[in-house]
């Protein structure tokens, strides 16, 4: 059956109406209509004969696609306000940071507790961070979608003071940002080399049948120290996101080392802690091998305990001082 | 080649932000009589301001939700057509609009006068009357 012209109007029409909301399709699909037919009659009168197919074709092909004129009618809408997107972001970063974090001490630590296979560790922390990615980023967007919708209005975006914005960070703070960045990774090292080496262990064998024998203190200082690595690591992800929060971060690491001091100082007082077995060693070589072996150990806690109170009274000086939390001063306007 | 297609692109973006304030004046101006959508876009065609059917009916629609059009379907030369003039509300605000118009464009001349851009559509565009 040929094609009319009216028959291909028709059908751009209903292929228009389709995206329209329901309640103007008809309205707008008549004025669409005759504004259609008045362009095809005028031409049709200036060139004295009926435009065929192609004509009305080409009219209605120089008037867009469906959608592009549907598109027109619809009201303006947006998933979020521009205005919140920096904020959006910001908390899109935020909350990112926040699940993939313990996350990832949930992933890589949980396969060394029970000794997995890497690759089957692997497979399953991108599997899971895929997952909570998209659950992340569809919750934040929603919410910010929600806020937009009920039109909710923040008061703190008008009442600000000029006086109360962060002062202009200076290359000291880049540079303390990466080295807490650094330290945050050091310390979720550490603490999974600590969890590999010590996990439930009694003794280190080696080959020739030597023994080095763990004493009872390892056991109590195993989760204190995991604890505090952790905690470290974590304070340290923390202050590298938040570098103006320099009071805190000194209260809160002055804590850190305190809790470090404690588990030193029980480790040194408990004295031999470590003993060796060796069948090919004489009584008296193997004390003395021993003796060393504690003595080394002592004096690497020592070292420890003299670099954490270096940092200890390092952080309590700033505090002391107040410096870095007071703003730059703002000249007067006046 | 490349750099001729942004400049271009970037051209349009700029005249099309330029020109969406400029149409709802000239719209509102035009419909101090009464037109349906067809004639409307002939009328400022004929005057040297060519208009898009896809941004002159959505922009009709939006004057009119915005109480400033009023609108009616009749019958004319055989064929139903919906026409639109200004409502009380739009006469109202539309001399208004106009003296920010001519404010706004009295501003720009003594800008681009004072650094000898001024030019009429005659001389073939800003500065060329000095070249």
């Amino acid at each position: 059956m040929p094609t009319t012209n009216t028959d291909l109007i028709d059908r751009y029409l209903h292929a228009v109406k389709f995206w329209l909301p329901k309640a103007q399709q008809e309205d707008i699909i008549a004025e669409l209509g005759e504004d259609l037919q008045s362009q095809v009659d005028e031409r049709e009168a200036a060139l004295g004969h009926a435009l065929d197919e192609d004509d009305v074709a080409g009219i209605l092909k120089k008037r867009g696609s469906p959608l592009k004129v549907a598109s027109g009618f619809l009201p303006q809408q947006r998933l979020i306000n521009p205005a919140m997107l920096p904020v959006y972001r910001l908390v899109l970063k935020i909350v990112l940071c926040w699940v993939f974090v313990p996350l990832f001490a949930f992933l890589f630590l949980g396969p060394v507790l029970t000794f997995a296979h890497p690759g089957e560790m692997l497979l399953r922390c991108l599997v899971e961070y895929w997952r909570a990615a998209f659950m992340t980023v569809g919750m934040v967007t929603t919410v910010f979608a929600l806020l937009d919708r009920y039109q909710v209005k923040f008061k703190h975006a008008d009442d600000w003071n000029p006086r109360k914005l962060p002062r202009v960070p200076g290359t000291q703070d880049t540079r303390t940002r990466w080295n807490h960045l650094a330290g945050a990774i050091f310390g979720f090292a550490a603490a999974a080399f600590w969890v590999f080496l010590m996990w439930q262990r009694s003794e280190f064998a080696f080959s020739g049948g030597t023994r080095l024998i763990l004493g009872p203190v390892w056991k109590q200082i195993y989760w204190p120290v995991l604890v505090l690595t952790l905690a470290s690591a974590l304070f340290d992800l923390l202050s590298s996101l938040y570098p103006r929060w320099t009071r805190v971060r000194s209260r809160v690491r002055i804590g850190i080392d305190v809790c470090g001091l404690i588990i030193a100082a029980v480790l040194l007082k408990a004295g031999n802690s470590v003993g060796i077995v060796d069948g090919h060693l004489s009584a008296a070589d193997l004390a003395n091998s021993v003796a060393w072996f504690n003595r080394m150990i002592d004096w690497n806690v020592i070292a420890a305990i003299v670099i954490v109170i270096g940092e200890a009274l390092h952080e309590a000086r700033f505090l002391l001082r107040g410096k870095r939390a007071k703003p730059a001063a703002i000249p007067s306007a006046t | 080649m490349h750099t001729n297609a942004v400049s271009s692109e970037l051209f349009d973006n700029l005249r099309l932000e330029l020109r969406r304030g400029c149409l709802v004046v000239a719209v509102l101006a035009q419909l101090y009589t009464e037109h349906y959508g067809y004639a409307l876009r002939k009328a400022l065609g004929d005057q040297g301001l060519a208009i898009d059917e896809n941004t002159l009916y959505p922009l009709l629609r939006r004057l009119e939700s915005q109480g400033l059009l009023v609108s009616q379907w009749r019958e004319e030369e055989k064929r139903n057509k919906r026409f639109y003039r200004l409502s009380p509300l739009g006469e109202a605000v539309l001399p208004d609009l106009l003296d920010e118009w001519r404010q706004m464009t009295a501003s720009l001349e003594r800008i681009l006068g004072d650094r000898g851009l001024a030019g009429t559509a005659e001389s073939g565009g800003p500065g060329k009357e000095e070249k």
